[in-house]
């Protein structure tokens, strides 16, 4: 089979149609049965004359990252699409509007700044699509038909991708829309008939049949309804407010209810009543609101009340970067907030692990009896790849609760300072068992007690209850071939799929190294995780955030001194700064 | 001022002997003597069990201060949260499990200052919570600072040359917001104050108790038993409680006048 690996990027500007352009065109290429990961970046102004950009990355395996290099670019806006020249291959193609509605001075035309050898498609996308349907509005489908003909692309992929985008909006809209894709694959076809180049059409077989295309907030939402969810309370912020959209709609067909709450205070606080009354919950947001959130989930940690909180981050401090990718809420998640507060953090690395661990979190958080957080980034909440339609266990929805028995009826003791540090838990309702939660520290019966051996004790047993978490989370998994290797990166949340990329074309290139993904963020698996550096001669650790913050969590777990490569550019770390990096540390050693 | 054992004793044989130690838990609350709240636990003990509430049934959130111990002294599910924000954690408990009848304790610091941007909008989804506001214009548990509802001028240790702050109303923000129900209570009247929760309690939605209260620790000239004995009333007799207008003028005009102010009998 020949290998495709395919990287298309839609640019326009806010209005163009860009971001649906670059939908339909990932629905397309994923019925066709291909792997695909896309990602858009849009400015975080609602109007105004910002650049929108999509990307997609197509593949006949499956695809970990999006790539630095452009094979084709569709261009919506030149002036825009400029800004694009730099990230394209030297024999790139480019399909562009060759007579735009409005006239494209000089010190603007994308073409004039094409190197030679890129191949060009000048289509009259504004013209056709106004014959074809009386408005310019389809030009992005004109453009998506231009790109099915150029490159052998099914056509019945688009019109079906169409028809179930624009079936809602009637049938005049629908026809427009299909008019202007016809327009463009027609005009394509035999405009450029003979340099077709049907780079997707030689398959002799489909490699991923079957799937959907799913974001990463779509996987959170759909994992948390299947898992069982009651009530979602929430505050508006970007990049977690498609998980409470999503819900909004979904859950109350299963008897749940979405409250739109006064604050990220006022949500984590309904979510710990929600739990302290039996009652699965949760909350997502993104750095400012987690911040607010810190003291009740302190609380959660103290009076041992379950909560799920999600935590799609985003570039900061502060306001930071509302709409751009980093991961520096990792200090903020693991130890953030008062005292020693010990909780579980989970971070997944793509966007069937935001499904596998949200779905998982409820249990987590009932099981132990403590706040679960949930760390995804900006790039894997909004990124979409094609998956089977993932589903919870039977595992994830059944209740994880320990409820107090009969014996300990009226001589209960809530807190009871066990092995496990799990103790029994009463919810309201539970005749013989009534109790106070409290942020205070307490004794085993919930009674307030400050002396310094209570202290201690309780302390010690939070800890030790989280520490027994390890054995219901995932072990790091190694992608080497095991052994000593000359270096070891380590990674996590969506970093990841780019160190895979960057470790698999090091290892295609005979080189020694290999990759080893944390997800369990707290608690950590310390042997499997020290082992790995004992066997890399160079231990390197790529994180978006600058002050290395897993570093800072796991470095410590051997005397060597790892290599830290920390970007804040607020945009997917790229592969090729890792393997470049790789290829200096094989060069010269570290620093 | 500690209470000798052997009053203790006494005491703990009194209520043993009413029978509330069912409504309470064996431990005794930690309040000043003399202070206010202890009337407002012995009217919300009356009013349960009057109601006949099975304590497994009854959530008592209470947030940070004096009024935060609450839950601790009775029968009850507690949720002892954190400052301030009893009334979202109020709103999870009830919307979890709507068939427990919640109450939201707190003081004037709790509800007022750094939880009063929860007030509009528990009232706006009109969640059925019942919010027991303790008002006695101090923070007791750190030692006698000003509060959003204390008179100009209050002098205390944070505030040597008086207070130039305006206080607020809360009886009046209440209804302002909103509220489906509104009392104006007195914690040394627990007559008055058991039946309008046991009525609170009854009506469906939320429910605001603005009680005024003593700090006879830290406040000896605002607050006291003395002025509050001789400033409260009863609302007059023929007073109409389903009249907004009414209860709107009330909570301007006076402060003082003591009752069901408002009740909506219409239930959304």
């Amino acid at each position: 089979m020949q290998k495709v690996d395919v990287t298309i990027e839609v640019c326009g500007m806010a209005g163009d149609g860009t971001i649906a352009a670059g939908g339909l065109l990932n629905e397309a290429m994923s019925a066709g049965g291909f792997s695909v990961l896309g990602f858009d970046s849009y400015p975080a102004e609602i109007r105004g004359f910002g650049r929108c950009v999509t990307r997609s990355r197509i593949g006949s395996y499956e695809i970990a990252a999006l790539c630095d290099a452009t094979q084709v670019l569709i261009s919506l806006d030149e002036e825009q699409s400029i800004s694009r020249v730099p990230y394209l291959v030297d024999s790139a193609a480019v399909i562009f509007d060759n007579n735009p509605p409005a006239y494209v001075d000089e010190s603007k035309s994308l073409v004039a700044r094409l190197d030679p050898g890129m191949a060009l498609f000048g289509i009259p996308l504004s013209d056709l699509a106004s014959e074809a349907a009386g408005t310019t509005r389809g030009r992005n489908l004109t453009a998506l038909g231009g790109f099915a003909a150029i490159f052998g692309v099914s056509p019945d992929l688009f019109r079906k991708a169409i028809s179930e985008k624009f079936a809602s909006k009637g049938q005049p809209v629908l026809d427009a829309n299909l008019k202007s894709f016809e327009a463009g694959f027609s005009y394509a076809l035999e405009q450029f008939k003979d340099r077709i180049s049907p780079i997707f059409g030689v398959l002799e077989q489909t490699p991923f049949p079957q799937r959907v295309m799913i974001s990463g907030n779509q996987a959170i939402g759909k994992a948390a309804l299947d898992a069982g969810l009651k009530l979602y309370f929430g505050y508006p912020i970007t990049p977690a407010t498609p998980i409470m959209e999503f819900l909004a709609k979904q859950l109350p067909k299963t008897g749940g209810r979405v409250v739109q709450m006064e604050d990220e205070i006022s949500s984590i606080g309904a979510v710990l009543g929600s739990y302290y009354a039996g009652v699965r919950a949760m909350t997502a947001t993104s750095g400012p609101g987690f911040a607010l959130m810190t003291e009740l989930i302190t609380h959660g940690v103290m009076a041992e009340i379950p909560a799920v909180i999600l935590n799609a981050q985003r570039g900061g401090p502060s306001t930071g970067l509302p709409t751009k990718t980093e991961q520096s809420d990792l200090h903020a998640a693991v130890f953030g907030g008062p005292g020693d507060s010990a909780r579980i953090v989970v971070a997944p690395t793509n966007v069937a692990e935001c499904y596998e661990f949200t779905a998982k979190s409820f249990q987590l958080a009932e099981k132990f009896q403590t706040p679960v957080i949930v760390l995804t980034d900006f790039y894997l909440d909004n990124r979409v790849e094609n998956l089977p339609l993932p589903e919870a266990s039977a595992g994830q929805k059944s209740e994880a609760n320990t409820y107090p028995d009969d014996s300990s009826r009226g001589n209960y003791r809530r807190y009871a300072d066990t092995e496990s540090g799990i103790s029994p838990r009463s919810v309201p309702g539970m005749e013989g068992f009534t109790y106070t939660a409290t942020g205070l520290e307490h004794t085993e019966r919930g009674t307030p007690d400050y002396s310094p051996e209570n202290h201690m004790t309780m302390t010690r047993k939070r800890y030790r209850k989280i520490k027994g978490a390890l054995g219901d989370l995932p072990a790091p998994q190694e992608f080497s071939s095991g052994g000593r290797l000359d270096v070891g990166v380590i990674g996590w949340g969506s970093t990841f799929g780019s160190i895979l990329e960057a470790v698999n074309t090091a290892v295609a290139l005979g080189r020694n190294v290999g990759a080893l993904k944390i997800t369990s963020i707290f608690p950590f698996h310390e042997d499997v995780i020290r082992d790995f550096m004992e066997r890399s001669r160079e231990v390197l650790i790529p994180e978006l955030n600058f002050s290395g913050q897993l570093a800072n969590l796991v470095g410590r777990l051997h005397k060597k001194e790892v290599v830290r490569l920390n970007l804040v550019t607020g945009v997917p770390f790229p592969p090729s700064t890792i393997l470049s990096e790789i290829e200096r540390i094989l060069a010269t050693g570290a620093e | 001022m500690k209470t000798p054992g052997r009053l203790l004793e006494k005491k703990v044989q009194e209520i043993k002997d009413s029978n509330e130690f069912s409504v309470r838990s064996s431990a005794l609350p930690t309040w000043c003597p003399g202070c206010g709240y202890f009337g407002i636990h012995h009217a919300l003990n009356s009013c349960l069990t009057e109601l006949g509430l099975p304590l497994h049934e009854v959530v008592i959130v209470s947030g940070i201060g004096c009024a935060g111990r609450y839950p601790f002294f009775g029968g009850t599910y507690g949720l002892h949260t954190v400052h301030g924000r009893t009334l979202p954690v109020a709103t999870g408990v009830k919307m979890a499990n709507p068939s427990l009848t919640v109450y939201a304790v707190g003081g004037d610091g709790d509800g007022l200052a750094i939880g009063g941007g929860h007030l509009p909008h528990i009232i706006r989804r009109n969640v059925n919570v019942n919010y027991l506001l303790f008002d006695n214009s101090i923070y007791g548990l750190t030692k006698g600072q000003p509060s959003p509802s204390s008179p100009v001028g209050t002098t205390s240790k944070a505030s040597p040359f008086g207070t130039i702050d305006k206080p607020l109303n809360a009886t009046l923000m209440a209804l302002t917001y909103g509220a489906g129900f509104v009392a104006r209570l007195f914690a040394g009247d627990p007559d008055g104050m058991k039946k309008a929760f046991a009525e609170g309690t009854r009506h469906e939605g939320f429910s605001f108790f603005h009680i005024y209260s003593t700090c006879v620790t830290f406040d000896k000239v605002n607050k006291t038993w003395e002025n509050l004995k001789h400033q409260v009333r009863p609302l007059p007799e023929k007073y109409d409680p389903s009249n907004l207008r009414n209860a709107f003028h009330t909570a301007l005009e006076d402060d003082f006048s003591l009752g069901i102010l408002f009740k909506n009998n219409s239930t959304t």
